[in-house]
C-alpha cells in the first residue's frame, strides 16, 4: 500500500524496489546493507527473518543501531515516501532520523509513520544478532560491553559470532571477555568433554560471582561436574580473600579519615598537651570552606570546578589555623598546665563555632560536589576503589609525611621540639615560646581545616560534622600514644582497618562498640598508649 | 555531727524545704492555681538535675575526676525505672500484649528477654536504678584506677564509654526500645502519673532525694576519708607514698556517685515521660561538668544551684531565643574556666573574705 | 649483710635502652644517716623510685630488713612497711590544713571503712601537736598548706614523713630553695631524725652535706663512684672529674 502512494512522487525508489523484487528469491546474499534495510517493511515475519540475518552479515557498521531500534519498536517506514527512519523522543513528540544517512528529518506527526512489526522469534534473533554485531563494533568499549552481556546470557547461539569476533579481536581484555562468554555458552551445548572441561578452567580462571553463577547448574553434570565443583570450591576461596581485600581496603580508606581527623589533635594534644574539644569544629570549618569556595565557582567560574579542591585547600588551612590561632592567644594560653579547665574552655568553643556555623549556613547538609578527576571507580580484581577514596588516603599519607617533614626539618619544628622538651630553656635561648604555642597550635588547627576538605568530599558537610569526629579522633591519638605523630598513624590505621575486618562478622554499630570497648580496655593496660614515651621524658 | 550541717547548706536545705512545700501549694487548685502546674514536673527535673550535679561534683570536686560520662549513669538509672514503666502498662499498650512492652510486639519478639525480668517489681527497679550504674561504675573503675588511668586520659575514655553505651542503645537487638527509647509510661505504684497529686509526690520525692545526695556527699566529703579525698586530688602521688591505695578511694567515691546519678535519672524519667538514647550524648554529659563548674567546684550545693541556673537559663533561652542557647552555653563554658575558676559559689567566698580582711584592717587601724 | 635496713646489690633498670641505673649496690644501717650526690642523670631518682617500689628493677636484688623483697611491691606497700620518701619538689596538700596534713600521714589507719567512720583520737591530736611543734608549724597549725612558704612546705612534708613513723626516710633535694639559715636547721632537722630512723638524703648543695656529716655515697651513670665521709670521697679524683670539678 505504502508502495503504490509513494510511486508518484519517487520514480527512481520505485526502479530501485522492482530491482529488488527480482532479487529477493535470492536471500539478498549479495545485496547492500542499504537495500537490505529498504526491504524489512516488506513480507512475511519469515521474510523479515531472513533480513535481518543478512543485514547483521553486512558487518555495515550502521547495522546495529537499526537493529537495536527494530527491537526496540523505533524503526518505522514514513508513509509519504517509504523512507526507513528511526523515532527518536525528543521534547515535543518524536523526531524521526534517516535510518540509513542519519540525517535529521524533523518533528513526525501521529500516525505518519509505520512501525515496522517484530514477534518473539525475530526479537529473539535481533538480540543475539546485535549482541553478535557490537562484538565486532570498533569501538573497544562496545566490544567488551557486548562481550559481557554475551556472557550473562550464556546463549549458545552466540558461539558462532563469538569465534568470529574471537578471531578478529586485537585486544586482549576483549579478547578474555569473549573467551569468558564462549566458555559459558560452550557449557549449555552438547560440545566434547574436553571443550567443556577448557570451558571450565577459563571460567574458573575468572573466579568472580558471575563465573561461579555460570558454573553452579553445572556442579552436577556427569561428564564435567568434579572439575565444575572443584572450580567453584576455588572461586569461593578467591572471594574470601578478594572480600578481605576489600576490607582491608575500605580499613585503609576509614584510617587516612581517621588519621586526618586525627594527626591535628595529636600535635595540640600529643606535642603540646593541650585538649582541643574544638577540634571537629575546626575540621567542619575546613568542609564549610571548600562548599563556600565551590558556591563562589559555580557562580562566577564553573570551568574552575576541577580545581575547587585545590583553591579550597590552602584556604581551608588559612582559615581553621587563623580560628586555631585565635583560641590558642584567646583561651588556651591563659589555662596551661590545667588541661581538665582547657578541654571544658575549648568544649564552650566548639558550640559556639557549631552555632555560628548554623545560623550562617543553615542547619542542614551542604552540598559539596566531587570534582570530576575524584568521581567514579575503578575495579581491581574483584575489589571495587572509589577514586575519592583513593585519592583521600594519598591526601592523608601526604600530610602525614609533610608533617613529619616540617616537625623534623624545618627550623620551626625545631624550635617546636625544644619547646615541648624545655620550655625555660628554649625561653632562655631566645625563642619567643608564646608565638611558637600559637603557631603550633594553628598548625594542628590548619590540618584539621585540610581534613575537612577532605571529608567534605565524602561525608555530609552539617554543623554536626565535627561532633561525629571527636570521639574516634580521640581514640586514636589516645590508642596510638600521645606525643608521637606515627603513633597516631599506627592508631589510625589499626583502628581502621580492625573496624572494617570485624564489620562483616558484628555489624557496623557492634563493631564500633566493640573498637571503643577494646580502646577502655587497651588504655588499662597500657595507659600512655601504643608509642609512649617512657622514663623520665614521660614525667615531664 | 555539726560540721555535716553548716551555714551554707542549712541555708540551702531550709530554701530547698520553702521551695518543695510552696510550689506544689502554689499550683494546686486551692490556691487558684498561682504557678501553672507544669511548673512543677518542670521543677522536679531541675532538682534531678541538681542531684546529678551533686553526684559529679562528689568525684571531680573533691577526688579531682573529671568524669565526661556521668550522663550514662543517670541515663542507666532512667532505663532502670522505664524498665518498670512499661512493666506497669501491662495490657493496656498500643498491641494489648499482656507482659510484652509495644516496641518488643513490634519486634516480634515472643518473650521478655532475661534483663527485662523481675522489672515489674518496684522493690528490684528501685535496686537496679543504684546497682546497675554502680556496678558499671566499678568494673570500669576497677580496671582503670587500677592501671592509674588519670586527668585527661580518664576523662577521654569515660566520653568514650557513653558514646559506646549511646550506640549500644540506639540498636533495637538490645532489648530497650532503640530509636524511641521508652516512653508511653501510664502510672507508677499504681498512681496516675498524669494526675497532680502524683505530679506532686515525684517533685517532693526528687526534692528528697537531693537533700538525701548532699547529705551523704556531704558526710563522705567531711568525714577523715574525705581528707584522704582531697588529698589525692590535690597530690595523687604524695597520698600513694603516705600508704593510701589510692585506687580503693577512687573506685569507692566513683561508684557511691554514679549511683547517686542513677537515682536522679530514675525521678526524672517518670516526670518528663521519656527515656531514650540521647540521653547518653557525649554533649549531655559535659553540659553537666558545666553546672558544677559555674556552681563551684568542690562546694557541693554550689553544683546544686549550678545545674539549677543553668537548666533554667536553658528552658528559657530555648524557648525564647534558640539560637542564642549555644552561643550563651559555650561562652559560659569560656568564662566560667577563664575568670570564675572557684565558681559563683567561690567568687562569693573570695569576696566575702576580702571585705572582712578589709574590715578588720580597719578595725586594726582604727585601734592603732 | 646481716642486719642491714636496706640491701641494693646489683641493680640494674634501663628506659629505652639507657641504663639509668647499672649495677647499683648500696646497703643502709638501721638508724644510719646517709648523703647521696651526683651529677644530673646519675641515677638518684631512679634509685629512689625503685627502693620505693614506684618502678621495678630489670635485674639485681632490693632487700628490705633481709626479708621482704621490695622489687615485688608497689610504693603503696612500700610506704605501709616503713619506708616514707620526700619529693624534689615539696608535696603537701594545698586545700587542707597543716594540722589536716599531719593527721593525713599520721601512722595507722590506711583502709577505707577505717576513715569513713573512724573518729580522730586524743593521742593523734597529741602526736600531731608533737611533730607541728618539732617542724617549726605549731603556730601555723590551722593555716591551709597552700598558703605556707616554699621553705614550710618543705618541713611540713619532713613533718609528714615523722608521722609515718617510718624505718628508712627518702629526702630528696630538701635544701633546695631554702635560705642559709633555714638550709641549716634542716640539717639540724635530719641529724636528728637520723638515729632513730634510717635517713637517705639527696642533695646538691655541698654546704648542706658537709653540715649532715655522714657518709656520702657518690653516683655516677647508675653506680657507686664512691663512698665515705664527704672529704675523703672529695679527694677522690675521679669524682672531682665528673662531678666537683664542673
Amino acid at each position: 500500500m505504502k508502495i503504490v502512494l509513494c510511486l508518484p512522487f519517487r520514480p527512481y525508489l520505485a526502479a530501485l524496489l522492482m530491482a529488488l523484487l527480482v532479487v529477493l528469491p535470492a536471500a539478498g546474499r549479495t545485496a547492500g546493507f542499504e537495500e537490505l534495510v529498504e526491504r524489512l517493511p516488506h513480507g512475511s515475519y519469515a521474510d523479515r527473518a531472513k533480513v535481518i540475518d543478512a543485514i547483521s552479515r553486512t558487518g555495515d557498521p550502521r547495522a546495529a543501531e537499526v537493529l537495536n531500534a527494530l527491537l526496540e519498536g523505533r524503526l518505522h517506514a514514513r508513509k509519504d515516501d517509504g523512507r526507513i527512519v528511526i523515532l527518536v523522543d525528543s521534547a515535543g513528540g518524536a523526531t524521526a532520523i534517516d535510518a540509513l544517512s542519519g540525517e535529521n528529518l524533523g518533528g513526525v506527526l501521529a500516525g505518519s509513520t509505520e512501525k515496522i512489526k517484530t514477534n518473539n522469534r525475530l526479537r529473539g534473533m535481533l538480540r543475539t544478532a546485535i549482541g553478535a554485531l557490537s562484538l565486532m563494533s570498533p569501538d573497544r568499549e562496545t566490544r567488551l560491553m557486548a562481550a559481557q552481556s554475551v556472557f550473562a546470557s550464556g546463549d549458545p547461539a552466540n558461539i558462532e559470532a563469538l569465534d568470529a569476533a574471537l578471531a578478529a579481536e586485537s585486544d586482549r581484555q576483549v579478547a578474555t571477555a569473549l573467551a569468558e562468554a564462549r566458555a559459558v555458552a560452550i557449557l549449555d551445548t552438547d560440545a566434547p568433554v574436553e571443550e567443556k572441561r577448557a570451558a571450565v578452567a577459563i571460567l574458573r580462571a575468572r573466579g568472580d560471582a558471575a563465573a561461579q553463577a555460570a558454573l553452579a547448574p553445572h556442579a552436577s553434570d556427569p561428564a564435567i561436574g568434579n572439575e565444575v565443583r572443584e572450580a567453584l570450591s576455588r572461586i569461593e576461596q578467591a572471594q574470601r580473600v578478594w572480600a578481605i581485600a576489600q576490607n582491608v581496603w575500605y580499613g585503609l580508606s576509614l584510617g587516612s579519615v581517621l588519621m586526618l581527623a586525627a594527626i591535628g589533635l595529636a600535635i595540640t594534644f600529643g606535642v603540646m598537651g593541650v585538649i582541643n574539644m574544638a577540634h571537629g569544629e575546626l575540621v567542619m570549618l575546613g568542609a564549610y570552606t571548600t562548599f563556600a569556595v565551590q558556591e563562589a565557582i559555580r557562580g562566577a567560574a564553573p570551568w574552575l570546578f576541577d580545581w575547587s579542591l585545590l583553591i579550597a585547600a590552602p584556604l581551608a588551612v588559612l582559615v581553621a589555623g587563623s580560628v586555631g590561632i585565635a583560641i590558642e592567644r584567646g583561651i588556651v594560653r591563659h589555662l596551661y598546665g590545667r588541661p581538665l579547665e582547657t578541654l571544658l574552655a575549648t568544649w564552650g568553643v566548639s558550640l559556639i563555632l557549631q552555632q555560628a556555623v548554623r545560623t550562617i549556613f543553615g542547619p542542614n547538609n551542604r552540598e559539596v560536589g566531587n570534582p570530576s578527576w575524584m568521581s567514579g571507580a575503578f575495579e581491581i580484581g574483584q575489589m571495587t576503589v572509589t577514586w575519592s577514596r583513593l585519592w583521600i588516603l594519598i591526601f592523608a599519607l601526604a600530610v602525614f609525611f609533610a608533617l613529619l617533614l616540617v616537625l623534623r626539618r624545618s627550623f620551626f619544628g625545631l624550635q617546636m621540639r625544644a619547646v615541648t622538651q624545655n620550655r625555660p630553656m628554649a625561653a632562655e635561648m631566645g625563642i619567643d615560646t608564646g608565638r611558637i604555642d600559637a603557631l603550633t597550635f594553628g598548625l594542628g588547627a590548619g590540618i584539621a581545616g585540610l581534613a575537612g576538605v577532605a571529608l567534605s568530599q565524602i561525608d555530609n558537610v552539617s554543623p554536626n560534622l565535627g561532633q561525629s569526629y571527636i570521639v574516634d579522633s580521640f581514640m586514636v591519638v589516645v590508642f596510638g600514644g600521645a606525643g608521637n605523630l606515627w603513633g597516631a598513624f599506627a592508631g589510625a590505621f589499626g583502628l581502621g582497618i580492625t573496624n572494617k575486618l570485624l564489620e562483616p562478622w558484628t555489624g557496623a554499630v557492634l563493631g564500633k562498640i566493640l573498637m571503643l570497648v577494646f580502646i577502655i580496655l587497651f588504655i588499662q593496660k597500657r595507659p600512655r598508649g601504643l608509642f609512649a614515651l617512657r622514663g623520665r621524658a614521660a614525667e615531664a | 555531727m555539726a560540721r555535716l550541717i553548716d551555714r551554707r547548706m542549712g541555708v540551702f536545705l531550709a530554701g530547698l524545704f520553702i521551695l518543695t512545700v510552696a510550689l506544689p501549694m502554689a499550683s494546686s487548685a486551692a490556691a487558684g492555681q498561682l504557678v501553672p502546674a507544669y511548673l512543677v514536673s518542670l521543677v522536679g527535673k531541675y532538682l534531678c538535675y541538681a542531684l546529678l550535679a551533686v553526684a559529679l561534683d562528689l568525684v571531680w570536686g573533691f577526688c579531682g575526676i573529671l568524669s565526661l560520662g556521668h550522663g550514662a549513669f543517670f541515663a542507666l538509672g532512667g532505663y532502670a525505672m522505664g524498665m518498670y514503666l512499661m512493666r506497669q502498662i501491662g495490657p493496656r499498650g498500643v498491641y494489648g500484649d499482656p507482659v510484652l512492652p509495644d516496641f518488643m510486639v513490634f519486634l516480634n519478639w515472643q518473650e521478655l528477654p532475661w534483663f527485662w525480668l523481675g522489672f515489674d517489681r518496684f522493690w528490684f527497679a528501685a535496686l537496679m536504678v543504684m546497682a546497675a550504674p554502680g556496678l558499671l561504675a566499678f568494673v570500669f573503675g576497677w580496671f582503670a584506677f587500677r592501671s592509674r588511668v588519670s586527668g585527661v586520659y580518664l576523662s577521654i575514655i569515660t566520653q568514650a564509654m557513653t558514646y559506646a553505651l549511646m550506640l549500644a542503645f540506639f540498636r533495637n537487638e538490645m532489648g530497650f526500645g532503640g530509636n524511641n527509647g521508652l516512653t508511653d509510661f501510664k502510672d507508677i505504684l499504681g498512681l496516675d502519673l498524669t494526675a497532680a497529686s502524683t505530679r506532686t509526690g515525684l517533685f517532693v520525692a526528687s526534692a528528697v532525694a537531693l537533700a538525701g545526695g548532699l547529705m551523704i556527699a556531704r558526710w563522705i566529703t567531711a568525714s577523715r576519708l574525705g581528707r584522704v579525698l582531697v588529698a589525692i586530688r590535690d597530690a595523687e602521688e604524695r597520698t600513694r607514698f603516705l600508704g593510701y591505695r589510692v585506687e580503693h578511694y577512687k573506685l569507692f567515691v566513683f561508684t557511691v556517685s554514679a549511683a547517686m546519678a542513677g537515682v536522679a535519672g530514675a525521678l526524672y524519667v517518670p516526670q518528663v515521660g521519656i527515656i531514650n538514647p540521647g540521653e547518653f550524648s557525649p554533649a549531655n554529659s559535659i553540659e553537666i561538668v558545666i553546672w558544677v563548674a559555674l556552681g563551684g567546684r568542690g562546694t557541693l550545693i554550689g553544683a546544686a544551684l549550678g545545674a539549677f541556673l543553668v537548666t533554667l537559663a536553658k528552658t528559657v533561652l530555648t524557648g525564647w531565643l534558640p539560637e542564642l542557647w549555644l552561643f550563651a552555653l559555650g561562652g559560659l563554658f569560656i568564662m566560667v574556666t577563664l575568670w570564675l575558676p572557684g565558681g559563683v559559689l567561690g567568687a562569693i567566698e573570695t569576696g566575702l573574705t576580702r571585705l572582712r580582711a578589709f574590715a578588720s584592717m580597719r578595725t586594726k587601724e582604727i585601734e592603732t | 649483710m646481716s642486719g642491714s635496713l636496706l640491701y641494693l646489690s646489683g641493680v640494674t633498670k634501663s628506659f629505652d635502652g639507657f641504663a639509668a641505673i647499672n649495677g647499683l649496690s648500696l646497703v643502709i644501717m638501721p638508724g644510719e644517716l646517709r648523703a647521696v650526690i651526683g651529677p644530673n642523670g646519675a641515677g638518684k631518682t631512679t634509685m629512689m623510685d625503685i627502693i620505693t617500689g614506684k618502678t621495678h628493677p630489670d635485674r639485681g636484688q632490693v632487700f628490705w630488713k633481709e626479708k621482704v623483697d621490695l622489687s615485688r611491691i608497689d610504693e603503696v606497700a612500700a610506704a605501709r612497711l616503713g619506708i616514707g620518701r620526700k619529693f624534689q619538689k615539696p608535696t603537701v596538700i594545698d586545700s587542707l590544713t597543716v594540722a589536716e596534713n599531719l593527721e593525713l600521714a599520721l601512722k595507722g589507719q590506711r583502709g577505707l571503712t577505717a576513715r569513713l567512720f573512724g573518729r580522730s583520737s586524743r593521742t593523734m591530736h597529741a602526736d600531731i601537736m608533737q611533730i607541728a611543734d618539732r617542724i617549726g608549724l605549731a603556730a601555723s597549725r590551722n593555716d591551709l598548706a597552700g598558703t605556707l612558704s616554699h621553705g614550710q612546705k618543705q618541713w611540713l612534708e619532713i613533718g609528714m614523713l615523722l608521722a609515718q613513723d617510718p624505718d628508712l626516710m627518702l629526702v630528696d633535694e630538701p635544701a633546695a630553695g631554702m635560705t642559709d639559715e633555714e638550709t641549716m636547721r634542716t640539717a639540724e632537722l635530719l641529724r636528728s631524725i637520723a638515729g632513730h630512723r634510717a635517713v637517705i638524703v639527696v642533695e646538691h648543695d655541698m654546704d648542706f652535706v658537709r653540715a649532715l656529716g655522714c657518709k656520702v655515697t657518690v653516683l655516677h651513670q647508675g653506680r657507686v663512684l664512691a663512698e665515705g665521709p664527704l672529704d675523703f670521697v672529695s679527694a677522690n679524683p675521679e669524682v672531682i672529674e665528673v662531678y666537683l670539678g664542673r
